[in-house]
């Protein structure tokens, strides 16, 4: 082609465009740099799934053993079953937890009185604040059967006190409420921004249509912001295998593992606790692959139906 | 169809007063524009008819009702906004048919309502696209869709043209001339455009920092302005204004200045001002290229030319003070160019005290 660039004039070009440009790549590089040691660089080591690892042999000398990791794992009861509580604790979560936060952004967004809304912000936004830990810590006050507020209140009604954190049937009610009560409201700060975003004029001209506050939320604001909506939706889909895991092996025990066991914490105790790495890192592996498609699905469903998408 | 009656209307914002009690008598079926520049109290006044703004003192009438306390939807109003305030996820028809859906108007009746619309407007091929798919003249379209739809008392504008290119500008201002015609809706209308408060009007309402400084009909503000701010708001280019001493000179009222004496036509209340420093008022369009009968003749030197077809803008100084001519062209420039004298009918100055700053004649009436 007469008109394609030679090599060298394709190098001098970016050359120049480097030596105008190098501000921008310098703010650029420390998300590369971390982005490829923490994300991309570990992805050598995905190759153990399909290795007999030994960690004397190395990732290099450790033979291949193909799929077997991926057949053993789908033959281990625990782990299916932590696939099933990964589902269905996502689920709830997502079911539960996800309108929560635009609810509470709705409600916000409804106050009238400056200093009303900032106190209920303020309150609802602290425990995002408060380490995973110390959450734990309060929940597991909370619901003790001697000293927990919950039982006392029980024990005042005339109810005998329940032990919460050890019957599997409470795991997942309890899990998800904390996780809400935990990020709800700071998560709801993203719907804010996209109510704020949202043309005042809309709402003045809907007032002079005749619509109350009521119909000004359902016909205008919620419409508003289902294009963010519908992007956390996706995102949080996304992570739907990547449920909370702190908080999962801080309230978890092993009479709860029935409903409480899921993916990562399977991984975590396969992985280090049993030193079976190459295990640990099939059943990541499957946990990534499943959430990329996911992933991908969601996108695609929200681009043909609401026009809107990640990429 | 109804009339809008504003008394002593009065807007505050804690101890800042932006409205300073405004009387407004917009008669039934009426266009009137309320022009100004940007902070004047025009689009706060049009807020406060629409019932988006509460009214700090004042009474306001529709019609035969007092609304001061009367919610916006129950005005009878309905009010077209400058950024349109079309809802995006809606397409054309819903956006037309939200406020009849609001009020919960039956189906069909909504139905042949925005069908009818439409058709007024030349919407009904776009009824099924979204806003973000129309052009800002096919949204603006839509938006005075969604007020017509509900025959409403009186329409309100807020700059509805101001994010419109100048060619759209000009076909929207027709658009809505026409439309006024055809509906007979009493119409208030708010811009900062003295071209499309001129065009539009049957009376234009020219405010400043939040009072009224004249109400009248575009030729009678062309003609007559009350003062020095609204002869410069009025016309394009506005009036050139030099200031001066009146003198008399053979029984002739005269301003002398830096290019010649001005003839000044004489009429009640400029004997009282002969020896007081004034402001001459000169519409650009009333300086002639050619020497006409009775009139001042002054040497001048041109600075700038502006063709604009079959007219040009010529641009000088006089006293230091821009001055500007609009000279017919007669299809050529040239003979422009050399221009060195101009000339100035008596009775198309108009004065102004150079302290109050108001008219002290006007040249179309005899006596003021």
């Amino acid at each position: 082609m007469a008109n394609k660039r030679s090599a060298s004039e394709r190098v001098a070009l970016l050359i120049r465009h480097f030596r105008r440009e190098w501000q921008l790549y310098v703010l650029l590089a420390p998300t590369i740099i971390w982005f490829f040691l923490f994300l991309y660089k570990p992805m050598y080591g995905l190759q153990i799934a399909f290795k007999d690892y030994s960690v004397f042999r190395g990732i290099e000398g450790s033979a291949w053993v193909g799929l077997e990791h991926f057949r053993e794992l789908f033959h281990n009861e625990q782990f299916t079953r932590a696939i099933k509580n990964t589902l269905i604790l996502s689920g709830y979560s997502l079911v539960f937890g996800f309108p929560m936060p635009i609810l509470l952004a709705l409600g916000f967004n409804e106050f009238t009185r400056a200093f009303l809304k900032r106190t209920t912000q303020t309150i609802v936004y602290l425990p995002h604040f408060i380490s995973t830990v110390i959450i734990a810590g309060i929940v597991i006050s909370a619901f003790s059967p001697s000293v927990g507020v919950v039982n006392l209140f029980l024990v005042k009604l005339g109810f005998d006190p329940i032990y919460f954190l050890t019957k599997p049937e409470w795991f997942r009610p309890i899990f998800i409420g904390t996780g809400i009560w935990q990020e709800a409201g700071f998560s709801s700060i993203v719907f804010l921004a996209a109510i704020a975003g949202v043309n005042p004029s809309l709402y003045e001209s809907a007032v002079v249509d005749g619509a109350n506050r009521w119909q000004m939320m359902w016909r205008i604001t919620i419409p508003s912001i289902l294009p963010t909506i519908i992007i956390m939706l996706i995102i949080r889909i996304g992570n739907i295998l990547e449920i909370g895991f702190e908080l999962i092996i801080l309230l978890y025990q092993p009479s709860t593992y029935q409903t409480s066991d899921v993916i990562s914490t399977f991984i975590y105790r396969q992985g280090l606790q049993s030193a079976q790495y190459d295990l640990a890192a099939a059943a990541g592996f499957f946990n990534a692959v499943v959430a990329f498609v996911l992933v991908l699905t969601a996108n695609t469903i929200s681009k043909r139906v609401s026009r809107t998408s990640l990429w | 169809m109804s009339d809008v009656v504003l008394n002593k209307i009065v807007k505050r914002y804690g101890d800042i007063t932006v409205v300073h009690g405004i009387d407004l008598h917009v008669k039934e079926k009426e266009f009137v524009v309320l022009v100004g520049p940007s902070g004047c109290g025009k689009s706060t006044t049009l807020r406060m008819i629409a019932g988006l703004e509460e009214i700090s003192d004042g009474a306001l009438n529709i019609g035969d009702r007092l609304v001061n306390e009367v919610a916006p939807k129950d005005r009878d109003v309905a009010m077209v906004f400058q950024n349109y305030a079309l809802y995006p996820h809606l397409n054309v028809a819903e956006n037309i048919a939200f406020g009849l859906r609001i009020r919960k108007t039956p189906d069909a009746e909504v139905k042949n309502s925005v069908a009818e619309v439409a058709k007024t407007l030349g919407l009904t091929q776009y009824l099924e696209r979204r806003p973000a798919d129309l052009s800002g003249g096919q949204r603006q379209r839509v938006a005075m869709g969604r007020a017509i739809v509900r025959h409403p008392d009186v329409f309100l504008f807020d700059e509805p043209l101001s994010n419109l290119d100048a060619k759209l500008r000009t076909q929207m201002r027709a658009e809505i001339k026409r439309l006024h015609k055809r509906l007979g809706v009493t119409s208030i209308y708010v811009t900062h455009d003295q071209v499309e408060a001129m065009t539009l009007a049957d009376r234009i309402v020219v405010m400043r920092d939040g009072r009224i400084e004249q109400i009248g009909t575009p030729m009678e503000l062309f003609n007559n302005p009350i003062n020095t701010f609204v002869a410069s708001f009025i016309g394009s280019p506005p009036m050139n204004q030099l200031d001066a001493t009146l003198g008399m000179h053979d029984g002739d009222f005269i301003a002398p200045t830096g290019a010649g004496s001005i003839r000044i036509k004489a009429s009640v209340g400029l004997k009282a001002a002969v020896g007081k420093k004034i402001v001459i008022g000169i519409r650009p369009e009333h300086v002639s290229a050619e020497p006409i009968e009775n009139a001042s003749e002054l040497a001048i030197e041109l600075d700038l030319m502006e063709p604009l077809g079959s007219e040009a803008l010529l641009h000088t100084h006089i006293d230091e003070h821009p001055f500007v001519i609009k000279a017919e062209t007669h299809g050529a420039i040239d003979h422009l160019q050399k221009l060195s004298k101009i000339y100035i009918d008596a009775s198309k100055v108009t004065v102004f005290d150079a302290e109050t700053k108001m008219a002290i004649n006007s040249p179309n009436q005899e006596f003021k």
